[in-house]
C-alpha cells in the first residue's frame, strides 16, 4: 500500500471479501440461501447440524439461526446467531446484521461462546447473487460495526481493506 | 481492557488515518512529514494521531522537538487473525451450501432430465 494522493475519499473496499461460483441457477442458490428448511441442510461447517433456522425474510424482519457441532468435539453445544434484513433485492442482493445471540435471539458478545471477547457485537453481511453461464457467482461481505460512539461514521462500518493493510504490514 | 479490537477498526475506519499508516509502514516519520500530502491543518493531523496512538497503532518517540510516529504492527495482526477466522467460517459454510446444490440438483435432475448435463433452468 503506498499513500495516496487524495486520502480522503473513503475507499470501498470491505472487511472480508469471499466469492464462490456455485454449479446451480441463481434461483435455487437464492432458495438455498432464503429459505429455512433449504438453510438448514448447509448452515454451518462440515459435520454441523442447523436445529434452528428462522427466517422472517422482510426488510427490518429478523432471522435466527442455530448450528451445533458434532457429538463430542468442543462445539457441541447451540451457537445461536441473528440479525435483521437491511435490504432485500430480490434474487440479487441482501444485507443483514449478523450477532452472537442467544436462544432467544438476544444479542450476545462473542465471549459468550467463548472466543475473543474484544469482537464487535454486531456485523453486516452482505450476498450479492449473479449469473454466471448457466451458474451463479455469490459475493459475501462481510464488516465489522465499531460501537457507535467510537465511530466517526458508524453507517460506514470498518468498510476497508484490513485484509491488504493487515497484509503489507506482515 | 475495553475492547481492543473494535478500537482498531474504528481507528482504521477513516482514509486519512490509513494512509497515515500506509506513510509509515515506509519508516518514522515527523508530524510535519505527516501533514504534507493531506489538505490538513497540523491540529486535525494531530488529532487523528492521538486516536492512532490510542488505538496502539503507532507510537510517539519522546524527544522533545521531534516526536517522530512509528507504526506498531500489532494490533494489525489482530485484525488479520480476525479477518481469517472469519474466512474459514464462511467458506466451510460454502463447502456445504456447494455440496447440497450438488445434492438436490442430482435429485431433481434423476427423474426428470435422465440424458441432460444439468439442472434445466439455466439463466444468462
Amino acid at each position: 500500500m503506498t499513500p495516496r494522493s487524495k486520502p480522503t475519499t473513503p475507499e470501498a473496499k470491505p472487511a472480508l471479501v469471499i466469492t464462490r461460483v456455485f454449479d446451480a441457477p441463481r434461483a435455487l442458490v437464492w432458495k438455498a440461501w432464503t429459505e429455512p428448511e433449504r438453510v438448514a441442510r448447509w448452515w454451518g461447517p462440515k459435520d454441523f447440524t442447523a436445529p434452528a433456522i428462522k427466517i422472517d425474510f422482510r426488510v427490518g424482519g429478523k432471522y435466527l439461526y442455530c448450528m451445533h457441532g458434532p457429538a463430542g468435539s468442543p462445539f457441541d453445544k447451540d451457537f445461536w446467531s441473528t440479525g435483521v434484513y437491511e435490504e432485500i433485492v430480490p434474487m440479487q442482493r441482501i444485507v443483514a446484521t449478523d450477532s452472537f445471540a442467544d436462544a432467544l435471539g438476544n444479542v450476545v458478545p462473542a465471549s459468550h461462546y467463548g472466543m475473543p471477547g474484544d469482537l464487535p457485537l454486531e456485523f453486516r453481511v452482505t450476498v450479492t447473487f449473479e449469473d454466471d453461464d448457466g451458474r451463479t457467482k455469490l459475493t459475501l461481505t462481510h464488516e465489522g460495526l465499531p460501537a457507535g460512539e467510537q465511530s466517526e461514521g458508524a453507517s460506514a462500518g470498518w468498510n476497508q481493506s484490513f485484509d491488504k493493510l493487515a497484509e503489507s504490514l506482515r | 481492557m475495553p475492547n481492543r479490537l473494535s478500537a482498531t477498526f474504528a481507528a482504521l475506519a477513516d482514509p486519512t488515518r490509513r494512509a497515515i499508516l500506509s506513510r509509515l509502514t515506509a519508516g518514522e516519520a515527523s508530524v510535519t512529514d505527516l501533514a504534507k500530502p493531506f489538505d490538513l491543518t497540523l491540529p486535525a493531523i494531530s488529532k487523528h494521531l492521538k486516536v492512532l496512538q490510542r488505538a496502539g497503532l503507532i507510537e510517539r518517540g519522546r524527544r522533545a522537538q521531534w516526536r517522530p510516529c512509528r507504526l506498531n504492527a500489532d494490533p494489525l495482526k489482530e485484525v488479520a487473525d480476525w479477518t481469517q477466522r472469519y474466512r474459514r467460517f464462511w467458506e466451510q459454510r460454502f463447502d456445504r451450501l456447494d455440496e447440497y446444490l450438488r445434492e438436490i440438483q442430482a435429485k431433481e435432475k434423476k427423474p426428470a432430465h435422465p440424458k441432460g448435463k444439468r439442472h434445466g433452468r439455466r439463466k444468462r
